[in-house]
Formats: structure tokens, sequence, C-alpha cells
């Protein structure tokens, strides 16, 4: 994984006193602590507990974090580990009996990692996409997906250039910095079980 | 990012990314973001130093389990004070050691604080048990400020 300069950024922003920063940290990797959570199947109680200790545990190491562009990692390994707590918790009071902990291997882990610094970069990259650019590809991703003749009539554009508009907009994705930072041609966000760094 | 996705893959990827954001409740988002209330707290640190559930994990092959309705007990310690603390049915009580009066405030993750008195032999109690994650910081009279790491009971 790349040093991402607006993770970066944000991570020491946040260790100074800034909200929103921290909000913005939030919001990236929420759904990072909530697959984690998932993986381990706990309710949806415990995992509110564990993801609120998560990120208490985060706000006393913000100013100690010596590599930011390694906070995915540690969020993921902070997570794993009350999900423990928490599973083991349930087994020593009799309260939880299956074995899905022993399902949950480092790799299943790393893979969770790649996919949320996709998914954040990708999301990130959207967010910097002109007005125009967004509405298309909203209408073009929604489930179920608009026919070109309604994208037509909501956006007021003629049904042939929604295809050559798509091409644009998805070009201006692709070479966002947000994008780019993921680290352009590194494969090994598409490999199962391809570790960070590789 | 795979440099080689067509405009198919990169749309399908975005749309997986959108998807796998609006799968988390807001109010799991809003609890992160509440986090933020406890950074800069300009107390000393106490750690955690003996917890009763711990010890009787470790000594489980060996005892009895005459025990298992026993009261939790933990010990926190910094350089100023230790904070002995013990859980009972419907209340929090512990003891400030060496004695002295203050407060003791009781701050849950949620950002919630509550005071409690701690009178000059160093007792208080907390009722009801707060919720957890929490926790606490004694506020005393000779401007002693320590605050404990989070407890989750």
């Amino acid at each position: 994984m790349r040093d991402d300069p607006y993770v970066v950024a944000l991570v020491t922003r946040a260790a100074g006193s800034d909200q929103g920063a921290w909000n913005e940290l939030v919001e990236r990797y929420a759904p990072l602590v909530w697959a984690i959570c998932n993986r381990y199947r706990l309710s949806n109680h415990d995992i509110e507990d564990v993801g609120q200790n998560v990120w208490l545990l985060l706000v006393e190491q913000l100013g100690k974090l010596r590599e930011p562009a390694a906070l995915p990692g540690w969020l993921a390994t902070t997570t794993k580990r009350e999900c423990l707590r928490v599973v083991t918790t349930a087994q020593r009071l009799g309260t939880r009996l299956d074995d899905a902990p022993e399902f949950v291997d480092d790799v299943m882990i790393d893979e969770e990692i790649l996919r949320a610094e996709l998914d954040a970069g990708l999301r990130a990259a959207f967010a910097e996409l002109p007005p125009r650019c967004r509405q298309l590809l909203s209408m073009l991703i929604s489930d179920p997906p608009f026919t070109y003749a309604e994208i037509s009539a909501t956006l007021g554009i003629a049904m042939g250039s929604i295809g050559p508009q798509r091409a644009r907009c998805l070009g201006r994705l692709r070479r966002s910095d947000a994008l780019i930072a993921l680290g352009a041609g590194d494969c090994t966000a598409n490999t199962p079980g391809g570790g960070p760094g590789a | 990012m795979p440099d080689g996705w067509d405009d198919e893959q990169l749309l399908a990827a975005l749309r997986e990314s959108m998807r796998a954001r609006q799968v988390v409740p807001d109010a799991f988002v809003d609890i992160g973001k509440s986090a933020y209330a406890w950074h800069n707290i300009d107390a000393e640190l106490a750690q955690l130093t003996y917890d009763s559930s711990r010890e009787r994990d470790r000594d489980q092959v060996a005892s009895t389990r005459s025990e298992t309705a026993s009261i939790r007990a933990l010990t926190f310690t910094s350089a100023c004070l230790t904070l002995e603390l013990e859980v009972t049915d419907g209340a929090l009580v512990g003891q400030v050691i060496p004695a002295r009066a203050g407060t003791l405030e009781t701050q849950t993750g949620a950002g919630a604080i509550t005071s409690t008195p701690v009178d000059e032999i160093g007792c208080f109690a907390v009722e009801p048990i707060p919720a957890s994650p929490f926790r606490l910081r004694c506020r005393m009279a000779d401007g002693t400020d320590v605050l404990t790491g989070w407890i989750t009971l």
C-alpha cells in the first residue's frame, strides 16, 4: 500500500485539534471496522461496542502513530483484537457456542484492508468529480439501474451523448489524485492474499 | 488501483464502494465521531495493573469453580495515586490511595460525564454502574488529576 498524502494530512490535522479531519477519518474507515466486525458475526450491539472502543483507542494514539500511512493496518488489528475480546467473553459466559473466530484469519483481514483502501479511494475520487459527472455516474450505478431514456429525461442530455459523457467521467475518475495515491498499476489490490507493499 | 480495468469494471468497483459505505449505519459512524471529545485531555494517565477477571482466566485450570459469583476487582496505578475498584451488584465502589478528598468524574464513551464525591478517606460509590466503556478521572482537592484507561465490564 502506498502512502496516501491525503490520509497522512488528515491524521496530522486530527492529532492537532481538527474535529473535521477526525470526522473524515471516521467516515473513511468506519466501513473497514464494520466489515471486520461482520467477519466475526457480532450482534449490532457488540459491533457498536467494538467500534466505540476502537475509535477511543485511536484518539489516544493519534499523536503517537509513527507512520500515519499505517493507519488502516492499525485499525484492522485493533478491531480484530476487540472482536476477539467480545467473542471470548461471550464464550466464557456460554452465550456463544459457534467457532466463528477460527475462520477469521490474517489473510481475510488483509483482504478487508485492501478492499477498504480501494473503496475509500474510489469514494474520494467520486467526491472530487464535477456535479454533472456525479449525477450521471450515480444513476448508472444505482440498483436497479436507470435506463438511458430515464437518464436522458432526468439530466436533460441527448441519449447519444450519454455514452461519451460516461466515458469522459470515468476517465476523470481514473486520473483523480485519490486513485493515483493508491498506486496505479499496483495489482496486489486485486489479488486475494496479496500483502501490502508486495 | 488496478490499472487494467475497463469502464465496466470501474463502474462495478464504484458501485461496490458506495454499497460498502451504505451498509454502515449512521449511528455507528456518529459513535466514532463523538470519540474525539476525549482528545487532548490534560490529565496523568493511570495504567491498569490488576484485573481479577484476567487472573481468573489464568488460574482457571487449577482453581475450583466456587468463585464464579466473585466480585470483579480492578486496580489502576499512576505515579501520584492508586485507584482500587470493585464492581458490586448495583454500584462501582472504590478508594483512592493515598487517601484524600476530591471528585471522581465518570466519563462514558458516548461523552456523558457524571461527578461523584470522594470522601476524606478516599472512598466513593458510583451508582448505577456506568455503561461500558467508561473511564474515571480523579480530580483531587490537592490538585492531583489522574485519568484511567477505558474500562469495559
